[in-house]
């Protein structure tokens, strides 16, 4: 991770040697490479970390909860609610000539997240096919997206690219002063979701072992919920809705470690979700350069793959 | 501790949006294993889904450890029970150790971290279900055996006071099944655990549990022992199992189970089992021997070369027209002339039942006509026997099971679902027989009645049979009988019917001779023949005959305790054949008179008739006949009521108990598996007046509910501790008592010395050799009275 980290800040469009990276880094040099590595690539690399961990750890949770591997932010449609909220604001707030504050920006992102994982629930009582679940998750997030792309089209402002771009998902221009409040809120959620391991290991067993065996049913649901939409939310609201790390970085993560215990997957989902992040950003930023990929284009070139693996795997247990 | 442990209902209703079961309740005590049985859809997954708290109870209380569960949190709950249900566990990458440290949960801290002592009780549970080679294994990567041991293991590591399994056998071998519930039964008495689980395998039920619950039809049904619950009457009951004859059931079986339940008086029956066919054999034998007899051998190796037997069903315009009597007159005609007969008739209203060699119930009826038609009679002959219990229901008997009781509404309702079955019963003995002589029941055009029927014109329909209809011109209105008859059916029924038949027609058949005309033009049908009035003494079909009116007493005067359940009355037959003998039926105490010989027959209800008894007051009365030394012989359920007390406690007539008349130092009580049996013995010894029967033989049968014993040292009467007999008072259980002609004379001739009297018994025999008399003489009436030529050729052969 660290090597990744490095590399997330030595590359790049300019290049800036090693040596001066860490000249900079230990704050001996000034000028433009040390305000692009301290303002553009430092905080990028750090976002990318976080909010990579953030969303494996979503889906994760997401996971648990429905006892249905191929779940995750993106797929279920919880970005894209996210997404739509995001972006209502914003136009709410731009046309009346104001920035959105960053607190809003989150609180919007989550009440668009719980409002679509309101739906995913009420339809999930309904089926009880995993199958099905994920493709009503899959049609929210394009209904979503739709209204989305319609209210972008026709919200007629200049900032109407960077929204354009945000919703494409994109780790770029994010600074020190969101990271301080998406690092906060996050960190908090990972402590959460570290609480609740003991309960989560029981609830492998299906909620009526996990209730035998004394767990709170109702609590663990709902501590789930909030906690990987808010998650969710955290990482649509700065980086725009990123695909299938969600998804596919738990399973990589269990499938190398071989276990699924909620203490151990909790923690190196987080770290994965970094991991990955990082690389994809990495790749976006550096494949076409100087232009920039879309990050959600790179994780689902890589990540999909995964994803189509594990379904495979796993039609002998019907999805 | 004061509280109970261990888990208990009361008044738990359950159910998923309504209530599906109703005010449960029951109880399991730590150290006992208690099952649920019952039919798929029930309740029993319903009921322990609703214990373990997956389900909300729809009212009452669910106590666990004495402590209303709903006030326990979920930690004490977990502590205190545990679980295996058959929910499918999906988990991946999720190992043995993993699944079982999940039992530890309520024990653990806040992040779950086992302590030393934990991971003891982990591997110590693992141990005893043989699940510690598999600890590092992933736990979808199990059979079903090991997934259901591993769960096993997690429930026990809980440590609980209760554990719940929902049919913790299913999916597993043999071999698995045997060592879970051993293990489940282990656990229950070495850890002291209370284990309530659901089976399906009412075997391992019964093996395993200490109690078994039974439900069905939307509420607990019974609790008991093993014994008491799985009883071949009750299990056919609760699972609807009607008329199945079924190997999987097997006889043997059940057999055991009542051995189990100490009752000992297993039939002797198990060898003759399994080998129904046998009759056939004899009748075969019996027939071939009566082919060459009649010298048509020829004829008949002939007809038996058809794969289908003939039939010719015989109905009549109403109840008693004596179609039962014109069908036992053409079996033995047709036996007479050399082809094997078999009787039939597809439902049989009547309380008596005769009781064939494999033990099976019967119409008598068809008994007779089998004996006309010189064949043992089999159960086949009489598909469906329907005793009523009460005014408005009746005991089911189907292929000569007892498959429960129905009223009278439900049985119309579910008879077509009879029909399966008497189409089996049918095409048996249509393989066996040249000739079926069918039977029909009342009248073919109860119009009411006629949907769905499944024994006249309905039956004529599916074995596609001629029909020949009698009408009972003693009783007036024969030709409203036969063409009033002939105009309610519809024409294709109408078609069916061959001819008519004027019954018991009084003079000379000839003056009637115009009547047949008239008959035969305006019903444009063939009259057959009349037949005279017969002054012939078969057995009774049914206890509704007019003998019961009879009051008037002879020079021997035999009084029978009317009871009003009275049952297999045709005991008594035999006195006929003794001239100055009268049988007169008691119902009230004023008519009890000072009768040479009290009886009192069988019931179907022994209990109830009791109380009746002692309602009307015969109950004193009959005390004090003894008690002036009067000759008092009870039979089956008089003998019964004679005893000191009677006692149901598995309600296998009505429940309860009472105290008999105390003239025998017995106690009954009532089993609910019936034994039914054939008998051959003797007296073993006597006392009082009827001393000198001592060794006379006996033949007959029981049929009964209960098993009665002495209370004290007693002299046995009929061999087989089937009765005893202390002075004058006479108790046993046999059927048929007094048919031999040693009883018969010695029972006559010992009570009219003693009274003073001279009775002639020299004509007395064999109740069985009279009956043979009767049979040839009713045939021989018939033959001369009937068109037989006409009836062979209706019949589709050329005589």
């Amino acid at each position: 991770m660290a090597a990744l980290f490095w590399m997330n800040i030595v590359l790049g469009s300019t290049s800036i040697s090693v040596s001066e990276v860490l000249n900079i880094l230990a704050g001996k040099a000034e000028g433009t490479s040390a305000a692009i590595i301290l303002n553009i690539r430092l905080p990028r690399a750090v976002a990318a970390l976080v909010l990579g961990g953030a969303l494996a750890l979503s889906g994760y949770l997401l996971q648990t909860f429905f006892a249905n591997p191929i779940v995750g932010p993106y797929v279920l449609g919880v970005s894209s609610g996210a997404k739509l909220c995001v972006a209502l604001m914003m136009i709410f707030f731009l046309s009346r000539g104001r920035s959105i504050g960053l607190i809003a920006m989150v609180a919007s992102a989550f009440a668009g997240s719980l409002i679509v994982m309101a739906f995913v629930l009420a339809i999930s009582v309904k089926v009880k096919s995993m199958g099905i679940l994920v493709v009503c998750g899959i049609m929210i997030g394009y209904i979503c997206s739709a209204i989305t792309d319609f209210v972008v089209t026709f919200a007629d402002d200049s900032n109407i690219v960077n929204l354009h771009n945000w919703s494409m998902g994109s780790l770029s221009g994010i600074g020190w002063k969101e990271i301080r409040v998406f690092t906060i809120v996050i960190f908090l959620c990972l402590i959460v979701a570290l609480s609740i391991i003991k309960p989560m290991n029981a609830y492998r067993l299906g909620e009526n072992y996990a209730r035998n065996a004394g767990v709170n049913i109702r609590m663990l649901r709902v501590v789930l919920i909030l906690v990987s939409s808010l998650l969710a939310a955290c990482v649509t609201a700065f980086a725009g809705p990123i695909s299938f790390v969600g998804i596919a970085v738990p399973h990589l993560v269990r499938s190398l470690l071989k276990t699924d215990r909620s203490n151990i997957v909790i923690p190196a989902s987080f770290i994965g979700g970094a991991i990955v992040t990082l690389l994809c950003d990495a790749i976006a930023r550096t494949v076409f350069a100087p232009t920039e990929v879309s990050i959600s284009s790179v994780t689902a070139l890589l990540l999909v793959p995964v994803v189509i693996y594990v379904m495979m795997n796993r039609k002998k247990e019907r999805l | 501790m004061p509280e109970t442990q261990g888990i208990k209902t009361e008044n738990l209703t359950i159910g998923y949006g309504s209530d599906l079961i109703k005010e449960i309740c029951i109880e399991a005590v730590p150290g006992k294993v208690v099952t649920l049985i019952g039919p798929n859809g029930s309740g029993k997954t319903t009921l322990l889904r609703t214990l373990t708290g997956e389900l909300e109870s729809r009212g009452g209380v669910i106590y666990l450890n004495g402590k209303d569960k709903s006030l326990l949190n979920s930690y004490d709950t977990a502590k205190a029970m545990s679980m295996v249900m058959t929910e499918k566990i999906r988990t991946e990458l999720m190992t043995v150790r993993e699944v079982v440290e999940v039992g530890r949960y309520p024990y653990t801290g806040k992040l779950g971290i086992l302590s030393e002592e934990d991971n003891d009780k982990v591997r110590d549970a693992m141990e005893q279900t043989d699940t510690s080679l598999l600890a590092e294994k992933y736990f979808n990567e199990l059979s079903d055996g090991q997934k259901q041991r591993v769960l096993l293991a997690k429930a026990i590591c809980q440590e609980p006071d209760v554990l719940i399994l929902d049919e913790p056998t299913s999916y597993l071998d043999i071999k698995y099944k045997i060592d879970l519930l051993g293990k489940i039964r282990r656990f229950a008495s070495e850890k002291n655990i209370a284990v309530l689980m659901s089976l399906h395998e009412l075997d391992i039920a019964r093996k395993v549990s200490d109690v078994v619950v039974a439900v069905g039809d939307g509420k607990v049904l019974k609790i008991g022992t093993p014994a008491e619950v799985c009883t071949e009457r009750f299990i056919r009951k609760l699972y609807n199992i009607e008329g199945v004859e079924s190997e999987l059931l097997g006889e043997q079986y059940w057999e055991s189970a009542s051995k189990d339940s100490d009752c000992e008086k297993s039939l002797e029956r198990n060898e003759e089992e399994g080998h129904s066919d046998a009759s056939f054999e004899i009748l075969n034998k019996h027939q071939r021997k009566n082919v060459s007899d009649n010298s048509t051998s020829e004829k008949s190796g002939e007809i038996t070369s058809h794969h289908r037997a003939k039939v010719i069903m015989i109905q009549g315009t109403m109840s008693n027209a004596g179609k039962s009597l014109v069908a036992a007159g053409l079996c033995r005609i047709f036996a007479d002339d050399g082809y094997k007969v078999a009787p039939f008739k597809s439902q049989n209203m009547a309380l008596n039942s005769y009781i064939t060699d494999e033990g099976l119930e019967m119409g008598r009826a068809q008994v007779v006509q089998a004996e006309c038609a010189r064949i043992r009679p089999v159960a086949e002959m009489n598909p469906i026997l329907l005793k009523p219990t009460s005014a408005m229901g009746s005991q089911v008997v189907v292929n000569g099971k007892v498959v429960g009781n129905m009223k009278a509404m439900d049985y119309f309702r579910h008879k077509k679902d009879y029909i399966p079955e008497i189409m089996k019963a049918y095409e048996k003995l249509s393989d066996m027989a040249d000739i079926i002589v069918v039977e029909g029941a009342g009248s073919p055009v109860e119009l009411n009645l006629k949907d769905g029927d499944i024994v006249n014109m309905g039956l004529a329909e599916m074995i596609d049979s001629p029909v020949l209809l009698v009408g009972d011109i003693d009783r007036g209105g024969i030709f409203p009988q036969l063409l009033g008859t002939l105009d309610l059916l519809t024409a294709k029924e109408r078609e069916r019917v061959k001819g008519l038949i004027v019954n018991k027609f009084r003079g000379d058949g000839k003056l009637f001779e115009s009547g047949i005309n008239i008959l035969e033009d305006k019903g444009r049908t063939k009259v057959v023949g009349v037949v005279p009035y017969m002054d012939i003494k078969i057995d009774d079909e049914d206890s509704l005959s007019e003998r019961f009116t009879n009051k008037t007493v002879g020079e021997f005067d035999i009084a029978v305790i009317k009871l009003r359940m009275i049952s297999n009355s045709t005991d008594l037959d035999t006195f006929d054949q003794i001239r100055e003998a009268s049988v007169r039926y008691v119902e009230k105490p004023s008519e009890l008179g000072d009768p040479d010989l009290l009886i009192i027959p069988g019931s179907k209800n022994t209990i109830e008739d009791l109380r009746e008894l002692i309602k009307n007051g015969l109950f004193d009365a009959i005390i004090k006949k003894a008690k002036e030394g009067t000759v008092v012989i009870g039979i089956c359920g008089g003998y019964q009521i004679l005893g000191e007390s009677v006692e149901d406690p598995e309600c296998a007539e009505s429940g309860g108990s009472e105290t008999g008349l105390g003239l025998l130092p017995v106690k009954t009580v009532m089993g609910s598996e019936k034994i039914r049996t054939v008998y051959s013995g003797n007296v073993i010894s006597s006392t009082g007046i009827l001393e000198s029967l001592k060794g006379a033989p006996v033949t007959g049968y029981e049929i009964h509910m209960g098993e009665t014993h002495p209370t004290e040292e007693l002299t046995e009467f009929t061999s087989g501790k089937t009765g005893y007999c202390k002075g004058n008072v006479y108790g046993t259980y046999i059927h048929g008592f007094f048919d031999k002609k040693e009883i018969l004379e010695g029972i006559v001739r010992s009570v009219s010395e003693s009274r003073g009297k001279k009775i002639d018994t020299a004509s007395v025999e064999d109740y069985k050799d009279r009956k043979e008399v009767a049979y040839d003489k009713l045939a021989e009436n018939l033959r001369k009275s009937l068109d037989m030529e006409y009836i062979y050729k209706v019949l589709g052969l050329n005589k």
